[in-house]
């Protein structure tokens, strides 16, 4: 019988909890960096609701879309939506191209009492004027403090040319303490008008390997481009955004008791405190840990359309589009690997003849306002033993490729000769050390430990029940009737069996929802197995 | 969101409660150091009339060899045991706080001297028992009481005979006897955790061996060990619950590395971060560099090791390579001279190297920790702002700290004081990590500049090979970042004193004393021990 306390019975729940959502979304969920494409943009900004996973529905105030955008990229998610009138958590991802002209006409929907509010687009030469067509009032935009602001029930639109290629922020310029804190933020995504030949060049291996079908389909391009910018150093094969915001819901709660204010000052009628700040929920990209693992655009977030559910094959250069959104810095942990940081707020940190000089860091600190762009990649290399579970007797079975490391592999070390092998970029220094000496599966040849009687130990819901990666390796490994771990089904033996990593704030309470763990600021990272379609359109 | 969704997602938690109680019924603690691995052979004796073999191997062995002896056993692997429970550490105002934690199992006699606790397996393995067949005393102590205790083997390699498997020398896969290991592991929690150090190219055993928490038998938490930072991590070994095991109470998980790039890492545990860290659960963890054992021109070692070691190859698109080629140079190795990292220019040089590990506890949050309350995550404030576990002015007493624990003795609690001795004309590398879960930390130095050399367990330098170092006064971490500095005390003589502080000035404090906080000082000596960091003037 176990003996539990309410504390612990409740964190287990929780934890489990976490665990099972997850499972009943498995290999659905998936993220890339969606979002509307300009260079024409009409926005709202508008109060609205969003949820969290303690249960809570937060008042809020959010950018949307003011009718249908121009367009939706990726063009693979075929879902996507952008509601006119309606506010969501983070505002659109506003797509454009290096050189567009790009107009954000803004129409103020929020309450009367919030007054006057606006945009800035930080990195931007932007001009500003009362949007065409409007008449009394409205005619002459008005002057802020930072930019030129939009009075309630009026439009104002802003113009820049979109250079910087790379991943931006945009948010209130008007109150910020109070309006960004409410929610008004998004990103803004600028794409090079060129990109070098080496990116579709170079990796020639990596679109054999994603067109290869091992039997469960091709799976569409989610990039939103090839480059970050137009650099041989910057091409990357999958892309993900990060926004890091905060909410102390003390601030919403008298937001929403003052929204009925009647009022005609530029500076709102509001009395709000937003002094001293304690925030409860930590959000990325308007969600917290569950939620967060669910589809872009599901349907029981109407107002909080991106998720975190980043997914990756061995060897693919992996783009994070990070954000800090809030008032707080937060120190995001990528377990797995170091991330090379490629630029800050679009501003490429290179050497003198073009090579990568951005730091290496196993930890990004996101501050208030800044975007980091970094790429990540991970391989098994230098773990003295065989992810892939091939040891004498057991080379290889389903769809890996056993082959030489003397003769087989390239200059850097990898198996990529064969992109149809399951077992593509395996790291050859590595092949046929089995791990464990006496298994309680088929794998035991000498390998340097025991592993732990799964009696003794608690298994996670994303642990595939063996060391191992990848369902041909699980299988091996397992045998025939391995022990059945928990929960699995989020990260399945026999299609998946990735190896899952937590990324997370290391300020680790807030990896909490309302004092409540796990939560906050975390997602699991799933590295991929190529055998496993990695289908961003959920 | 539709709550009956929510509510559906959650019926199979009855199947988990069923499970739960067919968990932990027993102890399996395994200790695992082998003696020879396939990369790592063991030294025989040649001839070889005793039929040894040169790798460790399950027992009972079936093909008529011997395994290796632990004196056969090969230096580069390394093993390392901790116990994962609960103890008490003394803040600086005198208060007892109650920590969640890990413990020393092995290399108790390095620890209690300052140094990391990681052993080579021949010392390791070593014999608990006296010539007549008893147990040490050493080891029936266990908790080091003071700088005299000399043991540094692993606790509990006493065979467990009535385990299935528990054969005479099986250390590879044999279940041990847990008694040494319970009369020593509980209640033996220390702050900072045991340091772990490596060498490039070391295999790394470390078993964790979860005794459970005697301050609190209303949880059965299980521990993990995170390698923060490693590169290329296994899911496996890196320690989060969610994506692999996690040992509960009464069992023993050992966890293996190949030991990766040099660098200043840092572990903990991964179970329920926002609790089991800010209770106590965090370590240090670094990994020297393969330089440290170069002969002549360190750009030419640098070259000679990208060539050859696929490990160490260093390609110009390769994003993940912090140590390009420097611009040719005539920097060599220096007799007495260790490096941070395989810098292949000396810019990474230095004379004694000091770990330094930054933490915050909130009291309240330790008080309830240790009774039976609802945690407050959001509310977490910490109070005492400490350096390897402890707050000015004990960063400044020599020798560990003990502290009466909850069954009326004292325990070893706080192994590492933080006094940052420096020869004259010389540089000491500070290790500095921190796993503070609540804010940023920001250390000054007083007097001598900081010379920032490495960031996140990777050298400083771009792509071209180009050194990004820079001269700073203080620096700034966040909980899980790490920086490697080196004060540079050319043109200082010694007896002179200067002090690393933080400015945050209300970090200055412990708890309501309005002094102490996260503060230590620098001694200019005319010569340093590297090993003892002893002050000679």
């Amino acid at each position: 019988m176990c003996a539990i306390n309410s504390k612990t019975m409740f964190r287990r729940f929780v934890t489990r909890a976490a665990g099972l959502c997850a499972m009943l979304l498995a290999g659905a969920a998936q993220a890339a960096a969606p979002g509307i494409t300009g260079p024409a943009f009409n926005l709202v900004a508008a109060p609205g609701y969003i949820s969290q996973p303690d249960g809570a529905s937060i008042y809020s105030w959010g950018y949307g879309c003011d009718g249908a955008p121009g367009g939706f990229a990726p063009a693979a998610i075929g879902n996507a939506r952008c509601p006119s009138g309606t506010m969501q958590l983070p505002g659109p991802t506003l797509i454009v191209t290096e050189g567009d002209t790009v107009t954000v006409r803004l129409t103020n929907r929020l309450p009367a009492g919030a007054g006057n509010t606006s945009i800035l687009f930080p990195g931007f030469d932007v001009r500003a004027a009362a949007s065409a067509g409007q008449s009394g009032p409205c005619a002459t935009a008005a002057v802020g403090l930072l930019t030129t602001e939009a009075a309630n029930g009026c439009a104002v639109t802003y113009t820049f040319t979109a250079r910087l290629p790379g991943t931006h922020s945009y948010y209130s310029g008007t109150q910020g303490d109070l309006q960004v804190e409410m929610g008004l933020f998004g990103a803004l995504i600028v794409l090079p008008a060129s990109t070098p030949a080496a990116c579709s060049d170079a990796r020639p291996l990596f679109t054999a390997a994603y067109n290869t079908d091992r039997g469960s389909g091709t799976p569409p391009d989610f990039r939103l481009a090839k480059a970050v910018f137009n650099n041989a150093s910057a091409c990357y094969d999958r892309e993900y955004l990060f926004q890091f915001s905060e909410i102390d819901p003390r601030i919403h709660r008298q937001a929403q008791e003052q929204a009925g204010l009647a009022c005609s000052s530029p500076i709102g009628c509001m009395a709000i405190d937003t002094e001293p700040y304690h925030a409860v929920y930590f959000l990325i990209n308007g969600r917290s840990m569950p939620d967060i693992a669910d589809p872009n655009y599901a349907p029981q977030y109407p107002n909080q359309p991106y998720n975190g559910n980043p997914h990756m094959h061995p060897g693919e250069m992996t783009l994070a589009r990070i954000i800090g959104q809030g008032r707080m810095q937060h120190p995001f942990h990528e377990h797995g690997n170091h991330v090379r940081v490629l630029a800050r707020d679009g501003n490429p940190l290179l050497t003198s003849t073009s090579k990568l000089a951005g730091p290496l860091l196993f930890t990004t600190t996101t501050s208030p306002g800044q975007t980091i762009d970094a790429l990540f990649q991970w391989t098994a290399k230098g773990l003295n033993w065989d992810v892939y579970g091939h040891a004498s007797g057991l080379a290889a079975s389903g769809g890996d490729v056993d082959f030489n490391p003397v003769t087989d592999c390239d200059a850097n070390g990898y198996y990529t000769s064969n992109p149809a092998a399951s077992n593509f970029f395996e790291w050859c220094g590595d092949h046929r050390k089995p791990l464990e000496s006496k298994p309680f599966g088929q794998v035991g040849s000498g390998g340097p430990v025991t592993l732990p009687d799964p009696n003794i130990t608690a298994l996670g819901a994303w642990y595939s029940g063996t060391p191992y990666f990848g369902p041909d390796a699980s299988a091996r490994a397992g045998g025939p009737s391995p022990i059945p771990p928990f929960g699995t089904i989020a990260n399945d033996p026999g299609s998946e069996a990735g190896f899952a990593y937590m990324w997370h704030s290391h300020n680790e309470r807030e990896i909490t929802t309302n004092n409540i763990f796990p939560g906050g600021m975390m997602m699991m990272m799933l590295v991929d197995p190529w055998v496993f379609l990695i289908n961003e359109a959920n | 969101m539709p709550s009956t969704d929510r509510l559906i997602r959650l019926l199979p938690l009855t199947a988990l409660l069923m499970l739960c109680a067919a968990t932990a019924q027993a102890q399996s603690f395994m200790v695992q150091c082998p003696a020879g691995t396939v990369l790592h052979p063991a030294t025989v004796p040649s001839p070889n009339p005793s039929n040894y073999d040169s790798i460790t191997r399950p027992l009972p062995r079936t093909d008529g060899k011997l395994n290796p002896t632990p004196a056969m056993a090969n230096p580069h692997i390394k093993c390392q045991q901790l116990s994962g429970g609960d103890g008490f550490a003394t803040m600086g105002d005198g208060t007892q706080s109650y920590l969640f934690s890990f413990g020393p199992l092995s290399g108790l006699a390095d620890i209690v001297n300052g140094l990391p606790g990681t052993q080579q397996a021949k010392d390791f393995l070593q014999s608990n028992l006296t010539t007549s067949g008893g147990v040490l005393d050493a080891v029936k102590i266990g908790a080091p009481d003071g700088p005299t205790y000399s043991f540094n083997g692993a606790i509990g390699l006493v065979p467990d005979v009535q385990a299935v498997d528990g054969v005479v020398g099986g250390e590879l896969t044999g279940h041990v006897d847990p008694r040494l290991i319970m009369d020593v592991g509980v209640l033996n929690g220390n702050i900072p955790a045991p340091m772990i150090a490596i060498d490039e190219g070391d295999e790394l055993f470390l078993t964790l061996t979860n005794v459970g928490q005697v301050m609190r038998p209303d949880l059965f938490e299980q521990h993990t060990v995170h390698f923060h930072g490693y590169p290329n991590a296994s899911a496996f070994y890196d320690g989060v619950p969610d994506a692999s095991l996690a040992i509960n109470v009464g069992g023993s998980f050992t966890y293996y590395y190949l030991a990766p790039e040099a660098g200043t890492y840092m572990w903990h545990c991964h179970i329920s971060p926002p609790e089991h860290l800010q209770m106590g659960m965090v370590g240090q963890l670094y990994v020297r560099p393969r330089q440290n054992s170069a002969t002549g021109s360190l750009r030419n070692a640098l070259a000679a090791a990208q060539a050859n070691d696929p490990l160490a190859k260093c390609g110009s698109s390769d994003i993940l390579c912090s140590t390009q080629l420097p611009a040719p140079n005539t920097a060599t190795a220096a007799v007495g001279k260790r490096y941070a990292y395989n810098d292949g220019d000396g810019s990474t040089a230095y004379d004694v190297e000091y770990p330094i590990q930054m933490m915050g506890f909130d009291p309240n949050f330790h008080f309830v920790g240790m009774t039976f309350n609802p945690e407050s995550f959001a509310d977490n404030k910490d109070k005492y702002f400490l350096l390897n576990g402890r707050s000015y002015p004990d960063t400044v007493t020599p020798g560990p700290l003990s502290t009466q624990a909850s069954d009326g003795t004292p325990h070893f609690s706080q192994p590492l004081p933080t006094i940052i001795n420096i020869p004259a004309n010389g540089r000491a590398l500070l290790r500095i990590s921190d796993l503070n879960v609540t804010e940023y930390h920001t250390l000054a130095s007083l007097g001598i500049r900081m010379h920032v050399i490495g960031f996140n367990a990777r050298l400083l330098r771009d792509q071209d090979g180009n050194n990004m170092d820079y001269w700073t006064n203080s620096i700034s971490l966040a909980g899980g970042e790490s920086v490697d500095v080196i004060l540079d005390a050319t043109g200082l003589t010694a007896g002179q004193k200067f002090y690393l502080y933080t400015p945050q000035m209300d970090h200055l404090s412990n708890d309501a004393e309005n002094f102490g906080g996260m503060m230590t000082e620098v001694n200019i000596c005319g010569s340093v021990d590297p090993l003892t960091k002893v002050c000679t003037n």
